[in-house]
């Protein structure tokens, strides 16, 4: 088993000069992340909850979110904010529902059914949700 | 053998120039004479270095990843690029395998990976090294 991955703070490094350099640090990004999910799920005990291959796409869909982006200072700054919510997590300055509810049922990838909304009929779902059914 | 080689060539600048027709001794001297001790093979066979059941391994993390259907080929020389992966998406399936098989790349390495082969060759790489 590799040593567990430690997640570096280095200071704000000059703005990538071109669109190949973002993207390098893009995936560097990516790869500081995915290296880091043994370690969250360890800390907010997500083992029973989501799987790791499950957070890994999360974190690729939030970066798909911007992939249109071109600028490379407007990357670098989206780095930077990646950066920043990934050092919080890992810090253990979120919580256990934050990661839940922005990583997980935020994503779609567990469906959050509650107990209390099984037994209700359909005409009182669809009341719930909008006027208009 | 090199004497009459040599002498053979001498005679053959004496003679003039314009004509460039080799005298038919120059011709033997310069066949290949020597025989082939090993026997080389006709037809080269272009194998897979990296075994079987880590091949088989990449490509059922590599169809989770991109939610293909179970019937599509996926061999060894697939290219993550023809399956419709993205270059995150090339990342994101060395992040599964070093996930899987417990080992850590190198950046460099693993940028340079195109196909099915190229991931399984370095994975054993790695899970040498590591015993």
């Amino acid at each position: 088993m590799a040593a567990p991955f430690t997640l570096r703070k280095i200071g704000v490094p000059p703005n990538s000069a071109n669109l190949t350099e973002a993207r390098r640090r893009v995936f560097d990004y990516f790869r500081a992340a995915c290296r880091s999910i043994p370690t969250i799920m360890d800390i907010y005990n997500l083992q029973d909850v989501v799987a790791p291959s499950q957070l890994r796409f999360s974190i690729s869909a939030q970066i798909r979110k911007n992939a249109h982006v071109t600028d490379p200072k407007v990357i670098d700054l989206l780095l930077f904010k990646g950066m920043e919510e990934l050092t919080d997590i890992v810090d253990h300055a979120k919580q256990r529902h934050h990661i839940i509810g922005q990583y997980v049922v935020g994503e779609g990838l567990v469906q959050n059914t509650g107990s209390k909304d099984q037994g209700k009929s359909d005409f009182l779902k669809n009341f719930y949700t909008s006027n208009y059914f | 053998m090199s004497t009459t080689f040599s002498s053979s060539v001498s005679s053959m600048q004496a003679t003039s120039l314009a004509t460039f027709q080799k005298p038919a001794a120059l011709v033997s001297r310069t066949n290949l004479s020597f025989n082939l001790r090993r026997s080389i093979p006709t037809r080269f066979s272009i194998s897979c270095a990296a075994k079987p059941e880590t091949v088989e391994k990449v490509s059922k993390i590599v169809k989770k990843q991109l939610s293909l259907k179970d019937d599509q080929k996926v061999v060894a020389e697939t290219k993550f690029a023809d399956l419709g992966a993205d270059s995150l998406d090339t990342v994101e399936i060395v992040m599964g395998l070093e996930e899987e098989f417990g080992i850590e790349m190198a950046e460099e390495k693993a940028q340079k990976i195109a196909t099915v082969e190229q991931a399984a060759e370095l994975i054993e790489e790695l899970v040498e090294a590591n015993k």
